[in-house]
C-alpha cells in the first residue's frame, strides 16, 4: 500500500475521509437503503408486517389510475412551465444584452423573484389567486376586465396553468441570467463577420446567436425540467393536489403515499421512477441539444 | 410527555403543579400540530422514550393497531370519569372495545348565522332544515344581501372530513355501519343525499360558491367574518373569534343554531376530540405506567377535585371540553355567554357523533374520498358515482387490513 500511494495521496485520503464518511452516511447510504426498502411493503403504521414484495411496488404503479393521472398532470405542468421559462428568459436575456439606460436597475429587479423563498412565493400567489380577496381579481375588476370575481385555483381547467404561472415567475430570473451569460460569451467577431456577409438582424439571430446559446439553453432546459418535474411547494400550498385531482402531480402523489399514508416502500418505488424519468429526460436533452456543441 | 404546541404555558404550569403535588418529575416536549402525527410515528418507530402523549381520535386505530399506545381501562380511577364525559368522547377513545385515554378537548361542527342578514331578508328565525337554508339563501340572493349566502369550506385539507361528516350526519346518513362496512353509497342512509345537497347548492341554486373546493376552513372563516355570507359551518370554538370586534366585522351578530337537518336527519353533527394516551413502552413498566396514569388523570380527569386543565384550556384559548359538569360551572357559563348561548352549545354537543371513518386505513381513504366529493361538486361526476368510488376504495382497504 505504501508503495502504491505516495505521501500526498495518503494525506489527501486521510483529510478527505471524514467528509467521505459523512457523505456516505447522509447521501450514499440513504440512496441505496431507499432502493432496498422499495422492494418491501413497508408501512410505518404496520411495523410488524413488512413483507418482501420484489418488484410489486413498481408494477403496482402501472395499474394505479391515480398514478397515470399524476403523470399526465406532471407532463402538462412541465411542458407548459419549461416552454414559458425558456421563451421569456430568452427575451429578457436579449433585452439585458443591449446597452440602455437603467439596464443594471432592471437586472437587479429581475432577481427579486429568484431571491424569494419557494414557500413565500407560494403563499404570495395563494393570496393573489384567492377568489374572495385576491389581488388578481381586485386588479381585473378595477380595470373592468371582469364584472364579478372569478374563481381561479378552484377552476379545474385553470389550476395547473395558474400554478405553472407562479412557477415560471419564480424560475425565469435564473434562466435569464444563464442565457445572458451565454450571450455575453459570443465573440463580437462573429457578428462582424456575419454583417460583412450581408446578414440582417434576423439572420444574425438565427445563425449566430441561437447556435451560440445552445450550451446555455441545454443547461436551462435540463435544470428547469428537473425542477418542474419534481416541484412540490406550490402544489402543497396552493391546492394540495386539488380541486379533485386537477393538480395531482407526481411529487404530490409521492408525498401523499410516503408522508400521509406512511407507505415508505411504495413511496420509495415512486421516487425511483421519478428519478429515472428525470435522468432519461436529461439524457435526451444532452443528446439532442448537446451533440452539436 | 409529548404534546403539540398549543397552550404551552398553561400545560407547563399545570405540569409544575403536578410535580409539586406528586413529586413525579415530567419532561415535557411539544411539536407543531402540522407535523405531530408524522413526528410521533417516527418517535414510536425509533423507540424514543415516551410515557404519555396527546392523541387525536383520528389516529387511535392506527396507533393501537401498531401497538404504540396502550389501553388505560384497567385503571378504574380513570374510567370512573366516563360517567361525566360526553358519550361520543368515550366512543372516540375506544377501539376494539378498549379505552385508550381521557379527553382534554372536544369540539363539534356548528352552524352559525348572521342574525342581521336573516332579519334583512325578512325571516324571524334561522333555518332548521337544509331545505330552509336553500329557501332563505335564495331570498338573500334575490335581495342582494349576499351572492353566496352559505359558506362551505370543501378544500382538500384535514378539516374536510369534519365538514363532510356534519353534512352527512345531519342528513341522517353515515359513511359506515357499526361493523365498519361502507354504507356511504346508500341513497338514504348513506352520504349521497348530503353530497347531492352540496352539488345542488353550488350548481342549481347558486347559494354556495363554486370556489368552495378551494376554500379551506380558515379562508372560509375569514370570508364569513368579513360579512360575505349569512350562514357558515365551522368549528364551534370559532364563535368566540366571530363575535370579537377586533377580529370580525360581523361581531355581535353571529349566532349559533342547531345544525339544519335533512329529510331523514335529526340535527346531528360531527364531534372530534383529543385525549391523553399512554405509550406502550410506559405500560410495560408497572411503576412508569402508574405514574403515567396519574398524569393522565391530572390532565384528563380531576386535579385537586376539579376538571382544572379542561377549564384552564377553555378560559385560555376557548377550547371545548368533553365533560358535562363543566357546563354548570359559573365561570364557564359567564365566558360562553359573552359570545354565545351555552344552552345551544350544550344541546348541539349532545347530538355530536364520532367520525365513523376513523380506522387504520382512514388516511389512505380520505384523500380519494375528498377528491371524489370535489369532482362531484365540480360537475365531473354524478354524486352517486363519486360516493360509489369512495365506497369501493373503503371496501378494498378494509379487506386488505
Amino acid at each position: 500500500m505504501r508503495h502504491l500511494f505516495g505521501y500526498e495521496e495518503r494525506s489527501a485520503a486521510l483529510f478527505l475521509a471524514p467528509v467521505m464518511l459523512v457523505l456516505m452516511g447522509v447521501a450514499v447510504f440513504p440512496i441505496f437503503y431507499s432502493l432496498y426498502i422499495s422492494f418491501f411493503r413497508i408501512k410505518l403504521t404496520r411495523p410488524n408486517r413488512t413483507p418482501f414484495v420484489g418488484l410489486d411496488n413498481y408494477t403496482d404503479l402501472f395499474t394505479n389510475e391515480l398514478f397515470w393521472v399524476s403523470v399526465v398532470r406532471t407532463v402538462t405542468f412541465s411542458v407548459v412551465s419549461v416552454t414559458a421559462i425558456a421563451v421569456i428568459a430568452l427575451l429578457i436575456s436579449l433585452l439585458l444584452n443591449q446597452n440602455f439606460r437603467g439596464r443594471r436597475v432592471l437586472s437587479t429587479i429581475l432577481l427579486v423573484p429568484w431571491a424569494i423563498p419557494y414557500v413565500a412565493n407560494a403563499l404570495m400567489w395563494k393570496w393573489i389567486y384567492d377568489s374572495g380577496y385576491g389581488a388578481l381579481n381586485g386588479v381585473l375588476y378595477q380595470l373592468d376586465f371582469i364584472d364579478k370575481y372569478m374563481i381561479w385555483l378552484g377552476d379545474q381547467d385553470k389550476t395547473i396553468f395558474l400554478i405553472a404561472n407562479a412557477f415560471v415567475w419564480k424560475e425565469v430570473p435564473l434562466a435569464a441570467i444563464l442565457l445572458l451569460v451565454s450571450l455575453k460569451s459570443i465573440p463580437s467577431d462573429l457578428y462582424q463577420a456575419a454583417r460583412v456577409d450581408g446578414a440582417g438582424v434576423w439572420q444574425r439571430f438565427i445563425h449566430v446567436t441561437l447556435p451560440a446559446m445552445k450550451p446555455g439553453f441545454m443547461l436551462v432546459m435540463i435544470y428547469e425540467t428537473m425542477m418542474a418535474i419534481r416541484h412540490f411547494d406550490l402544489f402543497f400550498i396552493l391546492t394540495e393536489g386539488g380541486p379533485g385531482d386537477a393538480s395531482h402531480v407526481l411529487s404530490w402523489h409521492i408525498y401523499v403515499e410516503t408522508f400521509r399514508n406512511l407507505s415508505f416502500g411504495s413511496g420509495a418505488a415512486m421516487s425511483y421512477v421519478l428519478a429515472l424519468v428525470t435522468f432519461a429526460l436529461s439524457y435526451v436533452f444532452i443528446r439532442t441539444l448537446g451533440r452539436r456543441i | 410527555m409529548h404534546a403539540w404546541s398549543a397552550a404551552v404555558d398553561t400545560v407547563q404550569s399545570h405540569l409544575n403543579a403536578f410535580t409539586n403535588t406528586t413529586g413525579i418529575p415530567v419532561n415535557y416536549g411539544n411539536s407543531p400540530w402540522a407535523q405531530y402525527r408524522e413526528g410521533m410515528v417516527t418517535k414510536f418507530v425509533g423507540g424514543a422514550p415516551l410515557d404519555m402523549m396527546w392523541v387525536s381520535d383520528a389516529w387511535l386505530p392506527e396507533w393501537a393497531e401498531a401497538g404504540w399506545i396502550s389501553p388505560i381501562d384497567e385503571y378504574d380511577f380513570l374510567t370512573a370519569y366516563n360517567s361525566e364525559a360526553e358519550d361520543f368522547c368515550t366512543d372516540s377513545m375506544t377501539y376494539n372495545g378498549r379505552q385508550y385515554g381521557l379527553t382534554y378537548y372536544t369540539d363539534f361542527m356548528a352552524f352559525f348565522y348572521d342574525e342581521s342578514k336573516i332579519k334583512e331578508a325578512g325571516f324571524d328565525a334561522p333555518p332548521a332544515t337544509w331545505d330552509e337554508v336553500v329557501e332563505q339563501s335564495l331570498v338573500m340572493k334575490e335581495k342582494g344581501i349576499s351572492d353566496y349566502p352559505m359558506m362551505l369550506a370543501m378544500a382538500q385539507e384535514s378539516w374536510l372530513i369534519e365538514f363532510m361528516s356534519a353534512l352527512v350526519y345531519s342528513h341522517g346518513g353515515r359513511f359506515t355501519d357499526d361493523a365498519g362496512a361502507s354504507i356511504m353509497q346508500h341513497e338514504k342512509d348513506g352520504a349521497v343525499e348530503a353530497l347531492q345537497w352540496v352539488v345542488d347548492a353550488v350548481d342549481k341554486h347558486g347559494i354556495v360558491s363554486p370556489a368552495c373546493v378551494e376554500t379551506g376552513e380558515l379562508s372560509g372563516l375569514k370570508a364569513f367574518a368579513s360579512g360575505n355570507h349569512a350562514f357558515a359551518m365551522v368549528a364551534k370554538y370559532r364563535l368566540r373569534m366571530l363575535n370579537d370586534p377586533a377580529q370580525s366585522q360581523i361581531a355581535g351578530n353571529v349566532k349559533q343554531a342547531m345544525m339544519p337537518k335533512g329529510a331523514n336527519g335529526d340535527h346531528n353533527t360531527v364531534g372530534w376530540m383529543r385525549f391523553h394516551g399512554m405509550a406502550t413502552q410506559s405500560a410495560q413498566d408497572k411503576q412508569r405506567a402508574e405514574n403515567a396514569a396519574r398524569l393522565i388523570e391530572w390532565f384528563g380527569g380531576k386535579a385537586n377535585g376539579e376538571y382544572k386543565f379542561q377549564k384552564l384550556l377553555f378560559l385560555d384559548i376557548g377550547a371545548g371540553f368533553g365533560v358535562k359538569p363543566l357546563f354548570e360551572d359559573a365561570e364557564i357559563q359567564a365566558a360562553y355567554n359573552t359570545y354565545g348561548d351555552v344552552d345551544t352549545i350544550k344541546a348541539q354537543q349532545a347530538l355530536a357523533l364520532k367520525k365513523d371513518v376513523v380506522t387504520p386505513w382512514f388516511g389512505e381513504w380520505a384523500e380519494t374520498n375528498g377528491s371524489a366529493w370535489q369532482s362531484a361538486i365540480l360537475g365531473n361526476v354524478e354524486p352517486a358515482a363519486a360516493i360509489q368510488k369512495s365506497a369501493d376504495l373503503w371496501d378494498e382497504l378494509k379487506s386488505s387490513y
